[in-house]
């Protein structure tokens, strides 16, 4: 465990490190306060800290309020060490957040007891840090594949929608879907399925950036999110996609198999006035296509879907008249 | 000043027997549990340290400085406290509480009365340092 000494007198610093050494303490060591707080400022920064209260540059006291406002760090259980002991100074003291106090000269038995009890103190809120994200994690993913569960990227992809129309830039809504995805149930049992998400998922992770959101949407449904995508390679970014799975056997219950997967792509330039609902509306519609088009490929919806989406739905999305956006063959799914 | 306060009875305690029969050679080896090399090089810090603090007390109160005159009484406290040496140590705490409250006549005797404990003690410091070589 690492402690932080602040301690001026270099006789006292020298004494503190060695007794702390001695008892197994990783031990960096600092004259004044103000190196002091600049050590507690660092990443991976000591959590316990012993701290003299009459330093120079900032005394002890003013450590310990500084600290207390460092925001998002881990908790730091501070100890004040100083040979005043009158009730007042322990209370002035302890009302700066300082967590404990420590006299002069200060006995080796009593300053290692009360480190563990610092130490204690420091698991028991990282064991509720961990907690608390364990439970944030499970409200916000799918525990399956750990992807973004389906609300919550449906309000990432709002979000983004709104951002992207504030900076005038494009966000692509990427729906897909496996293949024949109940026969890789009814063939390899729901293991298998399950085997077979994990991977896709895993897939799709690695094929986009790192600030881009891929969700489970449904059970075999997932929905990829691109910020900032220039709508001239949406087609060629959903073809990643698509090819990132087909490209290799997926092992599904000890064995591989091929598995393939439809796009449907919406662009939020092509519907300017739509909501994130929309987009996925229409994504969805230019998946249908994708799936009418023989499977393993992608489709991208264009403007004018609304208009024509009750009496055709190929007349909504990039036809294959007029679209060189079609890619891919179903290659099969068993 | 950050821990002045005005008039504390602490400034009049000043003990009067010899400091050096309160050199507690025992309760210091158990601080440093056992290890002589680390007590060593303790008291060697002492010695080198104690003459360079008592400079600065004195130059402190020639300027009329008793803050920073507190200040390294303060220091000398402290040193004084780890090395056991507790009826020392009480003087220099009444120097740094009278200098902490202006008091420039109280800060000069009881700087007298802790170069006197020094000289007593510092001899029996260095004894240790020669017999601990051995």
């Amino acid at each position: 465990m690492k402690v932080l000494v602040a301690e001026d007198d270099t006789l006292s610093r020298v004494l503190l490190e060695r007794t702390l050494q001695r008892a197994g303490y990783e031990v960096t060591s600092v004259d004044n306060g103000e190196r002091a707080l600049k050590e507690l400022q660092k990443e991976e920064a000591p959590r316990l800290v012993l701290l003299d209260w009459v330093m120079p540059e900032k005394d002890g006291v003013d450590v310990c309020r500084a600290v207390r406002d460092i925001k998002g760090h881990a908790y730091t259980y501070l100890i004040l060490i100083s040979s005043k002991e009158r009730k007042e100074d322990i209370v002035q003291g302890l009302e700066s957040g300082a967590d404990d106090y420590l006299t002069k000269p200060i006995d080796g038995d009593e300053l290692k007891a009360r480190l563990r009890a610092g130490e204690r103190i420091l698991e028991l809120e990282d064991r509720l840090v961990e907690a608390r994200e364990d439970m944030r994690f499970r409200a916000t993913h799918d525990l399956l594949t750990s992807l973004w569960n389906r609300g919550v990227i449906v309000e990432l992809l709002s979000r983004d929608v709104t951002r992207a129309r504030r900076e005038n830039s494009c966000t692509a809504v990427m729906l897909c879907d496996l293949d024949h995805f109940k026969s890789v149930n009814d063939h390899h049992g729901h293991g298998g399925g399950d085997d077979v998400l994990r991977e896709v998922s895993r897939r799709l992770h690695a094929s986009v950036r790192s600030y881009d959101l891929v969700g489970r949407y449904g059970g075999e449904e997932f929905l990829v999110v691109l910020n900032k995508c220039e709508p001239a390679s949406a087609i060629t970014r959903a073809e990643n996609l698509r090819n990132a799975i087909a490209a290799r056997p997926i092992m599904a219950a000890g064995k591989p198999m091929t598995v393939t997967m439809s796009v449907g792509v919406a662009l939020s330039t092509d519907f300017v006035s739509g909501d994130a609902g929309e987009l996925i509306q229409q994504a969805d519609m230019a998946l249908y296509a994708a799936k009418g088009a023989g499977r393993n490929s992608v489709r991208m919806a264009r403007p004018n879907t609304l208009q024509n989406a009750d009496s055709d739905l190929k007349t909504g999305l990039r036809g294959d008249e007029a679209s060189p956006v079609l890619s891919g063959r179903d290659t099969g799914c068993s | 000043m950050k821990d002045g306060r005005k008039n504390e009875p602490e400034v009049l305690r000043i003990r009067s027997e010899p400091a050096t029969q309160d050199w507690n050679v025992q309760e210091l080896l158990e601080r440093v549990e056992g290890d002589r090399r680390l007590m060593r090089e303790l008291l060697v810090m002492f010695r080198d340290e104690n003459q360079r603090t008592m400079e600065t007390v004195r130059v402190s109160m020639e300027e009329r400085d008793l803050a920073r005159a507190s200040r390294a009484a303060h220091a000398m406290k402290g040193m004084l406290k780890n090395l056991a040496m507790g009826a020392t140590a009480e003087i220099a705490s009444s120097l740094e509480a009278a200098a902490r409250n202006g008091l420039l006549s109280e800060s000069e005797e009881l700087f007298g009365k802790l170069e006197q404990a020094l000289a007593q003690i510092l001899p029996q410091v260095k004894a240790q340092l020669i017999e601990a070589q051995v």
